[in-house]
């Protein structure tokens, strides 16, 4: 039977997260999700299935989509990571976020926040999306209440918002 | 009070999503309480097991453990359902619970559980529900394999008359495998001791339900359990068992801390609850000139390890054959047995999509031996607003119950032609192309069709409290949960259009036995009918008592005031006297609170919605692969109370079902009880590439008896879907598969056997 060490190798990890820089003292086992949900508290990232299946951990590491549960959070060592917490940039919602309540993107919301962070990543690379762009940038997100009509236009309808805002 | 109607009918925004798109939202795996312990399960290894002993000194020895429960506990034999302790030295499926551990942080209540040292004797076991019938089969109950010891035995008229009476007759076995709920979020259980009183957070579908379910197991008063539940990462039927939150329970009165226990992704697999697999043989007679005269079904459903809602679910496979078509002889023997396979439970449309898919498939073989078309078969044959033909057996005055077997008893409403008529119309059914001639030779397009007849809205008893305050804010509390569906929208826009306050002024108080009346578990698409009965009446009652106030304050008779969108009215002047919260503001108390019970139900008729699903297929010959193009979901749910979430309702229904048609079954390993696919990658659900493009249609036929005219619309959406697809691939390649879910591998076996033969081909 295993007996391996009931302390775990832990080191210090400095990060910057939704804008402002963290050092916090992580085990080595640690994903960037457990960092992010149990030693920041930033619950808004979800674990549904902690193994790179289903994109409800979704957060952006240097602006790029990632599942935060296949990121060892020594590996975020000096990145930069956007949560759903971080996406509004004042008090008031991102219009992504208005755009999921308007056009209803969403049932039970517990795929919501890892989709807004993959519409968020698309849209910062690709203001005009067509709906096949937005279908294969979503395509590693799972919705189980399966509300991907009103998701895909969601993100059309978040996308024009912003273009127009832009504008 | 129809005129007036403000919330009723628009798409409001759906309650509680903006605390959603923020991450916000705690579910239950997000809330936290200091000083909490992470719980972990260890399962059985093996498929029907003795448990001998557990020895748990080394994992108590791990600094940082603080407490470890075992089935010898003597507490953990505190009784969850008949069928089910907290712990049992019983082990009966692999997965089954067999101890827990409560440690400071997870990796080390995981490590923990390594150390647990537990002697087993294996034991003999079964996971085919067929053989589990045999006398020698191993026993997994006390009272053997069958469930309830005899079948399950519907029927009206005489089938053996009805199939005298036939031209033709054909039988045919189909088979729907086991699958997997598979909510998004993991269940979860959160508990701690204030002294002798209990508080659990929990993945719930019905606190009141769980909580009588827990005080009993844990030997409580039910006044000392609180059941919170969070916001829930969706149901669909599943989270309605408290073995978990049980065990967290005892871990934590050991440890003298909090205790959460969250399942990972695979146990939800293993040990969450899978849609119960079917065989059916179902045999149909008919005269020449379509008129069905029997319908005989068998089938025999696998309820895995415990009973769960088995028996609701083996009832509901029943409903299309007995109800869906005009025929004056049904039977419907249906057997439920216990396996050594994953548990079997409530997941969205009961019993219902297995039924339907042999039934729909089958009709759709008959219609072609007729030489009919399956749409108008189907138009020939579907059961009509006043019901099945026959004597009323039951008594005048004694409220239908809602499954009745006998004729003569008519349905409150039923646009089922409707949905036919307007489905086929959008679909293009009757001017679509004879054949695909121009397509790439290796592709083929078909369409189907399929229809549905659910059971859902008259619950059991339902009380709901609406109040309002001297601010003007109105509470509606309601024990229904929101389980993701809607239901605290379409409550809350019911609530203001019977009060006569505005949308906004309404908060829901729920998922919390301190302070949420009773209501039913959130099941069979109770929410909007039951519930919504209460909710309009608890508020029309309110209505009444601010209107006694109001008739004070300017001196009017009572009946020349009347309420809308939070003003306040008399009848005799066309601008308003007041705001509605000027009238509370003048209440006697601090507030003014109005509740009501209801039985939904009446003597008269039976509720039921219905729909018709039209799919177009595309299927690929060389690969096998089956893309749905065009969908189709023709629905009467009654009066849609809000447009926009009910049509994310039927999207994501038939979505979801595609995955039982095409693409999900959970295996087990029949030679060592083992699930073999517990993961999403391997256990294939749709995604948002595949998603087709899906047209929703409601016909609104308003429903004298519920709520508005509103009936259930939260099951139906799932129930066709199957069919449909499986009769539109019939269409295109001329193969009728009678086993789900038709993967390619599936597709190209029936290729390879049969040439393919368009069916439609010049
Ligand atoms: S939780 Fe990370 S992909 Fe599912
Ligand atoms: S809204 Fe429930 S999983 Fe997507």
């Amino acid at each position: 039977m295993s007996t391996a060490p009931t302390q775990p190798f832990t080191s210090d990890v400095t990060l910057t997260v939704n804008g402002r820089k963290r050092t916090l003292t992580a085990a080595h086992h640690w994903t960037l999700l457990h960092l992010l949900r149990e030693a920041l508290d930033l619950t808004g990232t979800k674990s549904g299935c902690d193994r790179g299946e289903c994109g409800s951990c979704t957060v952006l590491l240097d602006a790029l989509p990632v599942y935060s549960c296949q990121v060892l959070a020594l590996q975020a060592g000096g990145k930069e990571v956007v949560t759903i917490e971080g996406v509004a940039s004042g008090p008031g919602l991102h219009p992504i976020q208005e755009a999921f309540i308007n056009e209803d993107a969403a049932q039970c919301g517990f795929c919501t926040p890892g989709f807004i962070m993959s519409a968020y990543a698309l849209l910062r690379r690709e203001p005009s999306p067509t709906e096949a762009d937005v279908r294969a940038a979503l395509s590693g997100n799972l919705c189980r209440c399966n509300a991907y009509g009103r998701i895909i236009q969601g993100v059309l309808a978040a996308a024009k918002a912003m273009r127009e805002g832009a504008s | 009070m129809k005129e007036a109607l403000t919330a009723v009918g628009r798409s409001l925004p759906r309650a509680g999503l903006a605390a959603k798109v923020t991450g916000e939202a705690r579910y239950t795996a997000d809330v936290k309480l200091p000083g909490m312990l992470h719980a972990r399960l260890l399962r059985s290894p093996h498929p029907h097991a003795e448990i001998i002993s557990v020895d748990t000194a080394a994992a108590l020895a791990l600094p940082g453990v603080h407490a470890v429960l075992t089935p010898f506990d003597p507490e953990a034999a505190g009784r969850l359902a008949p069928d089910m302790t907290i712990l049992s030295k019983r082990a009966r499926f692999v997965g089954d619970e067999v101890a827990a551990v409560a440690a400071d942080d997870d990796s080390l209540a995981e490590h923990a559980l390594q150390l647990l040292r537990v002697q087993y004797r294996p034991l003999p076991f079964e996971t085919d529900p067929q053989e589990a019938l045999r006398p020698e089969a191993a026993r997994i109950h006390p009272g053997g394999n069958l469930c309830g010891g005899a079948p399950m035995l519907l029927e009206r008229g005489s089938v053996e008359r009805g199939f005298a009476e036939a031209d033709l007759v054909l039988e045919e076995t189909y088979k729907v495998p086991c699958h997997s709920a598979a909510a998004l979020e993991p269940r979860a259980a959160l508990a701690r001791w204030d002294g002798d009183g209990l508080t659990l957070w929990k993945t719930s579908r019905g606190v009141h339900q769980d909580r009588s379910t827990l005080a009993h197991a844990l030997g409580l008063p039910i006044d000392s359990v609180r059941v919170v539940a969070p916001p829930l990462g969706a149901g669909f039927g599943n989270k309605d068992e408290s073995r978990g939150a049980a065990i967290a329970a005892l871990l934590s009165r050991k440890a003298q801390r909090p205790v959460r226990l969250d399942y990972s992704r695979h146990e939800e697999f293993v040990a969450g609850r899978v849609r119960h697999s079917a065989v059916i043989r179902l045999a149909m007679g008919v005269k020449n000139d379509g008129a069905i005269t029997a319908i005989d079904n068998s089938t025999l459903m696998n309820t895995g390890a415990y009973l769960a809602s088995g028996p609701g679910v083996l009832r509901r496979a029943a409903q299309g054959s007995l109800y869906l078509y005009r025929c004056p002889n049904v039977r419907y023997q249906g057997l439920l047995v216990y396996t050594n396979a994953p548990v079997a439970g409530s997941y969205r449309g009961l019993g219902a999509p297995q039924g339907h898919f042999a039934l729909e498939v089958h009709v759709d073989r008959v219609a072609e031996a007729l030489g009919i078309d399956p749409l108008e078969f189907r138009l020939m044959n579907h059961v009509g607003p006043e019901g099945q033909e026959g004597r009323r057996r039951s008594p005048r005055h004694e409220i239908v119950d809602t499954q009745p077997v006998e004729g003569g008893i008519p349905f409150s409403s039923n646009g089922l032609r409707e949905c036919l008529e307007r489905g086929a119309e959008a679909i293009q059914w009757r001017g679509r192309p004879a054949s695909n001639p121009l397509r790439p030779p290796a592709l083929r397009r078909g369409t189907g069709v399929a229809a549905c007849i659910y059971r859902g809205g008259p619950g059991r008893e339902s009380t709901a409290r609406v109040a309002i305050h001297r601010s003007g804010r109105v509470t509606l509390a309601t024990g229904v949960i929101e389980v993701g569906q809607g239901a605290h929208t379409v409550l809350t826009q019911m609530t203001a259009d019977a009060l006569g306050c505005r949308y906004e002024d309404v908060d829901v108080v729920s998922g919390d036995t301190a302070t949420a009346p009773e209501a039913p578990i959130t099941a069979g698409s109770t929410a909007t009918f039951s519930s919504g009965l209460a909710t309009v009446k608890a508020a029309a009652k309110l209505r009444g008592s601010l209107l006694d106030v109001a008739s004070t304050l300017f001196e009017l008779p009572r009946d020349r005031i009347y309420f809308n969108r939070g003003l306040v009215f008399s009848k005799d002047r066309p601008t308003e006297l007041a705001a509605l919260s000027d009238v509370a503001a003048q209440m006697p108390r601090g507030s003014l609170e109005a509740e009501a019970t209801v039985t939904p139900g009446s003597p008269d008729y039976i509720v039921n919605s219905f729909a018709a699903h039209f799919a177009e297929v595309e299927v690929n010959l060389n690969t096998g692969g089956v893309r749905v193009l065009r969908y189709v979901a023709a629905h009467d749910s009654g009066k849609i109370i809000n447009p926009a979430t009910a049509v994310n309702q039927v999207e994501g229904g038939v979505s979801q079902a595609l995955g039982l048609a095409l693409t999900e079954e959970l295996v087990t390993d029949p030679g060592s009880g083992v699930t073999l696919n517990g993961s999403f990658l391997e256990h294939k659900s749709p995604g948002i590439a595949a998603y087709p493009h899906l047209q929703t249609i409601f016909v609104e036929t308003e429903d004298p008896l519920g709520p508005f005219g509103a009936k259930a619309l939260g099951e139906p959406p799932t129930v066709p879907v199957a069919a449909a697809v499986v009769n539109a691939l019939y269409d295109a390649i001329g193969i009728r598969f009678a086993q789900l879910p038709v993967t390619p591998d599936k597709v190209l076996d029936a290729l390879a056997e049969a040439s393919p033969r368009p069916r439609r081909d010049p």
